[in-house]
């Protein structure tokens, strides 16, 4: 599904976010993705959802090399991934309803379907009965699944988060990492980046350690998480 | 990787996907709907500002427009002499039978004329009294004052020198007492016009780029106030045709509305102008009035302020995308 083939980035300034970094991650797998700030885990993801480009090495997603797509093509792999930001990026001007809609709109899927997935994410999450709301009108928490679902509306076969529980209180924290476990149990390849190492270690999955732009660590936990 | 295990939303196992066609092709006709009429809402959100932009473009249309009718109509005016070839030659007062047809014989000798025709001072005095306001005088006169004339027609192929010369030749001919020819003024008029159309031409490119500019102004505006909306869309994969669809579909309505604005002044002008226009045209013995701009000239207008302001629209939302370009 996501393999990193010594991947160097280097950003203007000559400072390296990712040294040679390698790794693979198969269809289904739930990985999180740790490291204090500034390791490279935002970089990581970043090349996955084609934000940046690596300096050297390839990004293979799905077997094709997002590194090097051309302009064009980026909106066709991003469509394939899920995204989940820290800061949740909701439109604030828009109903619930139409924040998880958006993927689906800009994807051009037709209205009967659309209105279908929304509710079926909505329902995933818990926010059925908020879907006329604002997301102001909304906690932290709850904001944060109203991206979740936005992300999983359109299915993508990869899940990305970056520090999706950065904002959140240790219980509702747990909760949205809840929804992630669901969600790979779904069958859904899920990476999660985030320095919460209380959290990710109780949830006993993969775990792939960034320190300073290298991958230090890739612990597994056993007895291993159950495939998908 | 589409295979997908999909239990927790029970009541949504529909593939990936594979929505049938015409769900497709009316999702975008939805879209394109959604983006045109959102697009309008939100001009009507910020009414007072766009009414500035409107009118600032609609200006912008107008003032070409009012230039480019007032040439037409002095062109239609200038028409009018269509005769403008021709040379008459006027004898003296009381010429005698033998007097004309020497003047008649010499002239058709000269180099370039193609026909000589007579008009006695009776002809000339009927036409006179045809032409408005001139009745009554020439009851209050007597004898009949007017002259012969020799009118003469150059050679089809004669070009505006070759007449020139034709009409100092027929000034010398023995008998003719002056010569009078209105090409030399329509030539005049003629490079007025010209003059006219160059400076209408240069007026409507500089001011179709102003109002290029208006517009992309105000979209830019826009684009920057949802620079933020704009890179969630890029980031769920929006197509950069995505992201410009609303912009463009806004500048499109800027440059309907300013067109419409730009034909309303247009005809407010004519309407203001007509009824000293006539007088004017009336004391000429025309009956010519100021025409407004015609159908397809207004189709035109319409079509070119859309344009444009597309065009504006189009450059002021390529900034923006720039910015969500991978690095």
């Amino acid at each position: 599904m996501i393999r990193f083939d010594t991947v160097t980035k280097r950003y203007p300034g000559g400072q390296d976010a990712l040294k040679e970094v390698s790794f693979s991650i198969d269809e289904g797998e739930m990985v999180f993705l740790t490291g204090h700030s500034g390791a490279g885990k935002s970089s990581v993801l970043k090349l996955l959802s084609v934000q940046e480009r690596p300096t050297r090495g390839s990004v293979l997603l799905g077997g094709r090399n997002v590194g090097a797509v051309r302009a064009a093509q980026i909106p066709a792999v991003r469509r394939r991934i899920g995204q989940v930001f820290q800061d949740h990026r909701l439109l604030l001007d828009r109903t619930v309803f139409d924040n998880v809609a958006l993927p689906l709109v800009i994807a051009g899927t037709p209205r009967a379907e659309m209105e279908r997935r929304v509710r079926a994410a909505l329902d995933l999450v818990g926010l059925a009965a908020r879907e006329r709301a604002q997301p102001q009108q909304l906690s932290a928490g709850e904001q944060q699944r109203v991206g979740i679902a936005r992300a999983i509306a359109p299915r993508p076969p990869l899940v990305i988060a970056d520090e999706p529980t950065g904002n959140l209180d240790p219980q509702l924290a747990a909760e949205v990492m809840g929804l992630f476990v669901t969600l790979a149990q779904g069958g859904t390849t899920v990476l999660v980046a985030s320095h919460d190492l209380h959290l990710v270690s109780r949830l006993r999955k993969r775990v792939l350690v960034l320190d300073h732009g290298r991958l230090i660590d890739d612990f597994r936990p056993t007895p291993k998480p159950e495939a998908a | 990787m589409n295979r997908r295990v999909d239990r927790a939303p029970a009541e949504a196992p529909a593939p990936r996907d594979e929505a049938p066609a015409d769900g497709r092709a009316r999702a975008w006709l939805d879209q394109h709907l959604y983006s045109a009429l959102s697009s309008l809402g939100r001009l009507w959100a910020r009414r007072g500002a766009t009414a500035l932009t409107v009118l600032v473009m609609g200006l912008a249309l107008a003032l070409p427009l009012l230039l480019a009718l007032l040439l037409a109509n002095l062109r239609g005016l200038g028409g009018a002499v269509s005769d403008s070839r021709e040379v008459s030659a006027f004898l003296a007062a009381g010429a005698s039978p033998a007097t004309v047809a020497a003047a008649r014989a010499a002239i058709e000798a000269l180099p370039d004329v193609g026909a000589v025709l007579v008009r006695d001072p009776d002809e000339g005095l009927d036409e006179l009294r045809g032409m408005a306001g001139f009745g009554a005088a020439l009851e209050a006169i007597g004898d009949n004052p007017l002259p012969h004339v020799l009118v003469v027609s150059p050679d089809t192929d004669a070009d505006a020198a070759r007449i020139g010369a034709l009409a100092d030749a027929v000034g010398q001919v023995e008998g003719v007492d002056f010569v009078q020819y209105d090409l030399a003024w329509r030539q005049r008029l003629d490079a007025a016009l010209a003059l006219g159309t160059r400076l209408a031409w240069v007026a409507g490119v500089l001011l179709a780029l102003g109002a290029l500019l208006v517009v992309g102004n105000t979209i830019r505006l826009d684009v920057a106030a949802r620079a933020e909306e704009i890179a969630i869309v890029q980031l769920l994969g929006g197509t950069d045709g995505f992201v410009r669809r609303p912009f463009l579909y806004a500048g499109a309505w800027y440059g309907l509305l300013a067109a419409a604005v730009a034909l309303a002044g247009t005809w407010a002008a004519v309407w203001a102008m007509g009824g000293a226009v006539g007088r004017l045209a009336a004391a000429y013995g025309s009956v010519q009035s100021l025409a407004g701009p015609g159908l397809g000239t207004q189709f035109a207008v319409l079509a070119a302020g859309i344009v444009l302001a597309w065009l504006g629209a189009w450059a002021a939302v390529g900034r923006q995308l720039a910015q969500g370009r991978p690095r």
